[in-house]
């Protein structure tokens, strides 16, 4: 209707997506090159005949993988729809079907044969063996797979989906490809993992006996026996460790909000700090401390002459660390909260007579309730899938995190097992994360962005303020004492040995020097180190992208199955790295999808692992936005996809910001699934800190934590000064902080 | 200006081919400890310009691996880990059989290792079960000092000693299977039992007892020798205890994948490995085992194995994975559900 | 400096309805509507009658659950915003506030084909249009209210559309303000010959700048017509109540012949057109101002008794009990020697009094 240029023959995105899907058939490899992704010495070694390096038409020529053609051809299809118009019937069925059909086959071939000739038993006794194989899928069948999937989308939107928006229905297509190739493939696959056998058949019944087994659920602890099953450990330590961080962090809320208290900025400050700490540092600090040997279980001893104990290994301990770790997490969910109950409510009760200690019980308090639900399961989900802890302060005190990873890592190597494992943590976590949306529903990330109220809260009650005020003394003690030990240690020789103070582990994992080539970074922690930080930086960008993709979709957009869609990318939110960290060894080491010992599969598990966070973060900004904003773009007439790239993402930027600084740093500090993921080319800061705490280097391992600590700091400084607001450290449901951009300024 | 860019780029082209065919590569699964696996395959770098692809994995997890991948073999030579899974991996003709030059150079326990496995493996290391203890604290607890196994059992170390779970740890497994083989089964079940008394925490990894001693955590950990003697070379108040009644052993081993793709390469690892120059580089990473080669020196500190009580260990019976998996069973049912 | 001119088409309505996804109740039920090349037409209703939903689904934002709209004679049911020749003001006046003055201007004439020069050139006279030449590289936040609302005026203009939709646009600005804007609106529609589709709860401002009005109640248009048909000539209880004040007084048509009805309302007699009406009980709207209070006992009056009079300035507004009701008059003569408690009678005019359903 508006101005246009004339009709093209071939619809331009046809055009497009055809020659992305050509180019992958015909020109690039298509199976992946074993020197890696990056490496493009195949340019030069026998590309394009070769049997490794040639694309899928040269393999074709040569009488080789018979099972690509059909994909060459489905390609093609669409010149059918010469000079055809979007609103032709057929235009919109031959493009569903090319995709469709093209995709399935992609996926049937990929699935189907593998290195050893046909995947599945049945497939033999159908066709008889195959006699040839294929490899891991590379760039051109990553191009071509591409191709389908976006001439799907393209057909289903020329239907009229979504009001026909192209964009959109692509979005939401990729979306929904990612989401289930790197999230739900890689479940499933451990699901059907736990069901194999010793002997290596299929069995329902085994799984049932490994999975009720007694060292999983038993509950002999209970009636005299010695111990339970980890399940229960696991259980037992997520509820008290989710009561107790959400009361901890009321408490904490209700002084930054409520009191006047002078060590508000402090707070706030130190709740930071555990978010950008590396694992099993305050582990370490803990021992330091209050291990049998430690600082305060020694003067203990000598004050009241006592035998000193291993009191702290095992449920103490883990409560411990963990309540020092995730604290801040339910404080920064509830300090939205405790700031959203709106004055004029408690106004309104204090003028009807309530006095403060009533009006905090019967109005403030039953407002925060979705709150602290919300804190506690965070609180919940996230003990449950600590691993760093349980590691090394669990004593006999075993969790599913960690026994899932001496099944894969120890002697026993079991995957079966540690799939079962999986199982049962993640049935505990998705029930959590049901729970809290079946009963919160949407309300758990929509932010209170109600109007300016006037009016101010009332202070706490007397003895609730000296209370609360004790316990956040006490809690800042605590923690500065953990820090100020972590600083203290990495100059310490050998702790509890050699008390002198030293830079040799600084020096050990930090050193440079100079030699015939220039810089030489002589450090054994630099390799880990750089790693760590491209692969932190090329992950976040995608994180934060997909993240706000997603985001616009959620709040903008309304299509069929949006329930099902938001449910499934906020789902990898309630998997805990563990089970990321398994499912992705299982799914992602044998063809079609042979990535492991890569870069590629670090870059994905952080991608997928923080990408709610990003949904998040976008959907709390995006609420903000008025959606006029992109209204008013698409009736000027641009289209979706040049109102998000020219309105939306402009203006997200400081939440755009925020989830990418918060993506870097989780990648940074990230351990529980990377340890299944890491490689000797591809070693991460997380994972070296784990070696040397292995070896007793607990010097090095605490130097290195420290600078990793230093270097984090460094960045929320940045980026600080560009957003200009605090806590960006901010995780979970509270989503990012915005700067809040409403229309029209 | 056309001819010139062409030149040029395949000049380029050029020197990225000589750059691919210079590229010699060898994959190298690593079963040892980290520091180790980066010594050896850095230095083999270094002396040959041979590349190395590395990638450190447990033995558990390398024999999986290596099983897995039989149809399409990716690695070629896997160096280090306990013996067990290479003797395994030798029977299921998953490893090449290879007899090296190096071969009179070796200690014999090396040598029955690699005849015992049709020469698809050979013994690169060994080291002995024993325990180490943390001097000072013992002295703060005013305990005896344990000079062998039966000594652990006594009601005194109540709370003072750690080992491995054998579930998840080889080493403790070995304990187990020692244990089996100097008391016979029934008595080494009784002693599991009696130890089991003094346990303070089955750790999840073999070494992690004697580390905890070392950090004054624990007093007493059952762990290799060497193990201990490396915390005692970090600085630590460790001592290392020979056990009088006599003691297991494990051999570390190395072997050829088979259908390697740089079988050239992964056999002249296999020789230089073998070298009485590159295993006496252990002990600057602290692996204080006893090197195959003769002529290869040990640290001071390690434990001389002429003077340790071996006993014979039958490594086909307790490597064979249904003795394990039935010794492992007994010993969940009936000492790991004892009341403490 | 580019002339801007108009593409004015029609706007057409057939049956439309629109259910929104889960809920069962209709937001626009079965409308048919036609909106005449080059005139404004204001929708008009309380909150939640469909008004602004009509006006999204002629942009585009929303689509009909049935039935076909039409934009000069195309049907355009199915065509999303951006392809849609349409152009909004918002409520918000949603100017991006990213962008400057003229990038705001300028951004819908950059998916609009035309080349670099004529968007700079066409950006120009539309600020100038608005008088706002002068402020192009300014930030929305830098402007008040009002320049605001003028940019987004702009921003619409420049694009030529075929239709252009306001919704609420005065809603932010202070009452004075208000007259101006709605008074420089009509002009440049007027100027341009611009179809406009106009929304807004106010009725004041629908009678000063409509060519027509469309009320609207409950998902359905209850009336349509000038603003004169609709303040005289009320069909409805409802639209004589919702434009401007009304009493609605129940009363007894006795006879129609010819077209006029002869009504009854308390001792009072009324001949006024009887629009289809049947004999029986009826109801009446009179407007407050068409009533005179007169001496008790005037002739055809219905007699009645103060019970307050408030003086607000130009006016008094005079409440009075009577066999029919309370009934609101407005006396705009403020000497008058009024006061609660005097005895009246009320004389209603056939020229003021309408029958209305109900």
């Amino acid at each position: 209707m508006r101005r246009l240029a004339s009709t093209p023959s071939l619809h331009p995105a046809i055009v497009l997506w055809m020659m992305v899907g050509l180019a992958g058939f015909c020109l690039l490899p298509w199976y992946g090159i074993e020197d890696g992704f990056f490496n493009f010495e195949w340019l030069f070694d026998g590309y394009p005949f070769d049997e490794d390096y040639a694309p899928a038409l040269f393999l074709l020529l040569q009488g080789k993988k018979p099972w690509l053609a059909p994909m060459g051809l489905a390609l093609l299809l669409p010149l059918f729809l010469w000079k055809r118009r979007k609103n032709d019937p057929l235009f919109g069925t031959l493009l569903i079907w090319v995709g469709a059909a093209g995709l399935l086959w992609f996926f049937l071939q990929g699935f189907g044969i593998s290195i050893r000739g046909w995947n599945f038993s049945f497939l033999n006794g159908l066709f008889g063996e195959l006699g040839d194989r294929q490899f891991g899928m590379g760039y051109g069948a990553v191009l071509t797979g591409i191709a389908f999937l976006f001439l799907l989308t393209l057909g289903i939107a020329a239907r009229g989906a979504v009001g026909g928006d192209v964009f959109v229905v692509s979005s939401v297509g990729l979306i929904i490809g990612l989401v289930g190739l790197f999230i739900f493939m890689p479940i499933l696959k451990m699901l059907f993992t736990a069901l194999i056998t010793e002997e290596g058949g299929l069995s329902i019944v085994s799984f049932v006996g490994k999975f009720f087994s007694g060292r999983i659920w038993s509950l002999d602890c209970l009636v005299g026996g010695s111990r339970c099953g980890v399940a229960w450990n696991s259980l037992l330590l997520a509820a008290v460790v989710g009561v107790i961080t959400t009361i901890l962090g009321l408490v904490f809320a209700l002084i930054a909000t409520r009191t006047g208290m002078r060590f508000q900025r402090i707070l706030r400050a130190l709740t930071v700090l555990p978010v950008i700490t590396p694992p099993f540092v305050i582990g370490l600090a803990i021992i330091l401390l209050f291990g049998l040997s430690g600082a305060f279980t020694q003067a203990w001893a000598w004050v009241f002459d006592v035998q000193p104990t291993r009191w702290v290994y095992g449920l103490p301990g883990l409560l411990i660390a963990q309540t020092l770790a995730f604290t801040p997490i339910a404080f920064l969910v509830l300090i939205g909260v405790v700031e959203g109950v709106s004055p004029s409510m408690e106004e309104a009760a204090q003028t009807l007579r309530a006095n403060r200690w009533q009006t905090f019980w019967t109005v403030s308090l039953p407002l925060m309730r979705p709150g602290l639900a919300n804190a506690f399961l965070l609180g919940f989900i996230e003990s449950m899938a600590d691993f760093g802890n349980p590691l090394i302060l669990g004593g006999n005190f075993d969790v599913l995190s960690t026994e899932i990873f001496f099944a894969i890592v120890g002697a026993q190597y079991d995957q079966a097992q540690a799939a079962v494992l999986a199982i049962a943590l993640l049935i505990f976590t998705l029930s959590a994360f049901y729970a809290q949306r079946f009963w919160l529903g949407k309300k758990s990330y929509t932010t209170v962005a109600g109007k300016g109220d006037a009016g101010v809260h009332p202070p706490l009650p007397r003895a609730l303020s000296i209370v609360i005020g004790s316990v956040a003394v006490f809690w800042i003690a605590v923690t500065v004492i953990v820090y100020v030990t972590i600083f203290y240690a990495s100059f310490v020789k050998l702790w509890g040995v050699d008390d002198s103070l030293t830079l040799d582990h600084y020096v050990q994992a930090f050193a440079v020097g100079w030699n015939e080539f220039g810089l030489h970074w002589k450090g054994s922690a630099w390799d880990s180190f750089w790693t760590t930080l491209w692969i932190a930086l090329v992950s976040a960008i995608p994180t934060a992208l997909f993240g706000l993709l997603t985001a616009y979709l959620l709040v903008r957009q309304r299509f069929a199955g949006k329930n099902a869609f938001e449910f499934g990318t906020m789902l990898s939110f309630a998997i805990p790295g563990t089970v990321i960290g398994v499912s992705y060894v299982l799914a992602f080491n044998v063809p079609p999808i042979e990535i492991t010992g890569t870069a590629i599969i670090l870059i994905l598990s952080f991608i997928f692992r923080n990408m709610p966070v990003g949904v998040r973060a976008g959907v709390a900004s995006m609420s903000q936005l008025d959606s006029s904003l992109d209204e008013s773009s698409l009736t000027l007439g641009a289209n979706s996809f040049q109102t998000f790239v020219r309105v939306i993402l402009p203006l997200l930027r400081p939440a755009i910001l925020a989830a990418l600084v918060y993506s870097f740093v989780r990648a940074m500090t990230a351990i529980s699934a990377v340890i299944f993921l890491v490689s000797a080319r591809y070693d991460l800061s997380t994972s070296y800190i784990v070696g040397r705490v292995e070896n007793n280097e607990y010097g090095v391992a605490i130097a290195y934590a420290t600078a990793l600590i230093g270097v984090m700091l460094a960045v929320i400084g940045v980026m600080q000064l560009i957003v200009g607001r605090r806590d960006i450290g901010r995780r979970g449901h509270a989503g990012v902080q915005q700067v809040q951009v409403a229309g029209g300024g | 200006m056309k001819t010139k860019s062409i030149s040029i780029s395949t000049a380029f082209a050029a020197l990225l081919m000589a750059g691919a065919a210079n590229a010699a590569s060898v994959t190298l699964y690593c079963s040892a400890d980290e520091a180790w696996c980066q010594l050896m395959a850095r230095g083999f770098e270094e002396e040959t310009g041979i590349k190395v692809d590395m990638t450190r994995k447990s033995s558990g997890e390398t024999f999986a691996q290596v099983k897995a991948e039989a149809s399409n073999p990716k690695g070629d030579i896997w160096w280090g880990g306990t013996g067990d899974p290479h003797l395994q991996a030798a029977e299921e003709g998953l490893t090449e059989e290879y007899v090296s030059p190096m071969r009179d150079q070796l200690n014999d326990w090396a040598i029955r290792q690699a005849e015992s496995a049709a020469n698809r493996t050979i013994g690169i290391y060994s080291g002995a079960l024993g325990f180490g203890y943390n001097k000072d604290l013992l002295e703060k607890n005013n305990l005896p000092v344990p000079a062998c196994w039966k000594d652990l059992t006594k009601p005194e170390y109540k709370g003072h000693v750690q080992m491995a779970n054998p579930n998840s740890s080889g080493t403790a497994y070995t304990t187990l299977a020692t244990m089996v083989q100097l008391f016979g089964e029934e008595g080494g079940f009784q002693y599991m039992k009696d130890l089991h008394k003094n346990i303070n925490q089955y750790t999840k990894s073999g070494s992690a007892p004697i580390k905890a001693a070392g950090l004054g955590e624990n007093t007493i950990g059952i762990v290799f020798m060497h193990d201990a003697v490396a915390q005692a070379a970090s600085g630590f108040p460790i001592v290392t205890v020979a056990p009088c009644e006599g003691t297991g052993y494990e051999i570390g081993s190395m072997s050829i994948i088979k259908g390697a793709r740089h079988l050239d390469e992964a056999k002249k690892f296999y020789d230089w490995a073998l070298t009485a120059e590159v295993q006496s580089r252990a002990k600057d990473v602290k692996s204080f085992q006893v090197p195959s080669n003769k002529s290869a020196t040990q640290s001071p500190l390690a434990p001389d194995l002429s003077q340790i009580k071996l006993i014979d260990y039958d490594f086909k019976k307790y490597g064979a994975s249904d003795e394990r998996k039935r010794l492992l069973k007994k010993w969940d049912d009936e000492v790991s559900t004892l009341p403490q | 400096m580019a002339i801007l001119g108009s593409n004015a088409a029609s706007v057409e309505f057939v049956g439309v309805s629109k259910v929104y996804p889960g809920s069962k109740v209709p937001a626009v039920d079965n409308v048919s509507l036609h909106v005449e090349t080059g005139k404004l037409v204001t929708l008009l209703g309380p909150s939640g009658c469909g008004k602004t939903t009509t006006l999204r689904m002629i942009a585009g934002l929303e689509f009909a659950t049935s039935g076909k709209i039409l934009i000069g004679g195309h049907d355009v049911t199915s065509i999303p915003a951006t392809e849609r020749d349409v152009s909004m003001v918002f409520q918000s006046y949603a100017l991006f506030p990213h962008m400057t003055v003229r990038e705001n201007v300028e951004y819908g004439l950059k998916f609009s084909g035309f080349p670099k020069k004529e968007i700079g050139e066409r950006a120009m006279s539309g600020l100038s249009l608005v008088g706002l030449q002068d402020f192009g590289a300014r930030l929305p936040s830098q402007l008040s209210g009002g320049q605001q609302q003028r940019v987004a005026v702009a921003r619409a203009l420049v694009l030529e559309p075929q239709v252009l939709l306001f919704d609420e646009p005065l809603s932010n600005l202070d009452a004075k303000l208000r007259r101006q804007v709605r008074e420089d609106i009509r002009d440049i529609q007027t100027k341009l010959g611009l179809t406009v589709v106009y929304v807004t709860h106010d009725q004041e401002e629908a009678l000063a700048v409509s060519d027509r009005i469309i009320v609207m109640k409950n998902a359905v248009i209850a009336q349509e017509g000038t603003p004169r048909e609709l303040y005289d000539a009320p069909s409805s209880a409802f639209v004589a109540d919702f434009i401007g004040e009304a009493n609605l007084l129940d009363c007894e048509i006795e006879s129609v012949k010819e077209g006029k009805a002869m009504v009854h309302l308390g001792p009072a007699k009324l001949c006024i057109p009887s629009r289809g009406m049947q004999a029986g009980p009826a109801r009446l709207a009179v407007r407050p101002t068409r009533i005179s209070i007169g001496k008790p006992g005037a002739s055809n009056g219905i007699p009645a008794k103060l019970d307050r009079v408030i003086y607000v300035g130009k006016h008094l507004e005079c409440f009075a009990e009577t066999g029919i009701g309370r009934i609101f008059a407005i006396c705009p003569d403020v000497d008058a020697p009024l006061k609660a408690g005097d005895e009246v009678s009320l004389i209603i005019p056939e020229r003021g009094a309408v029958l209305v359903s109900s």
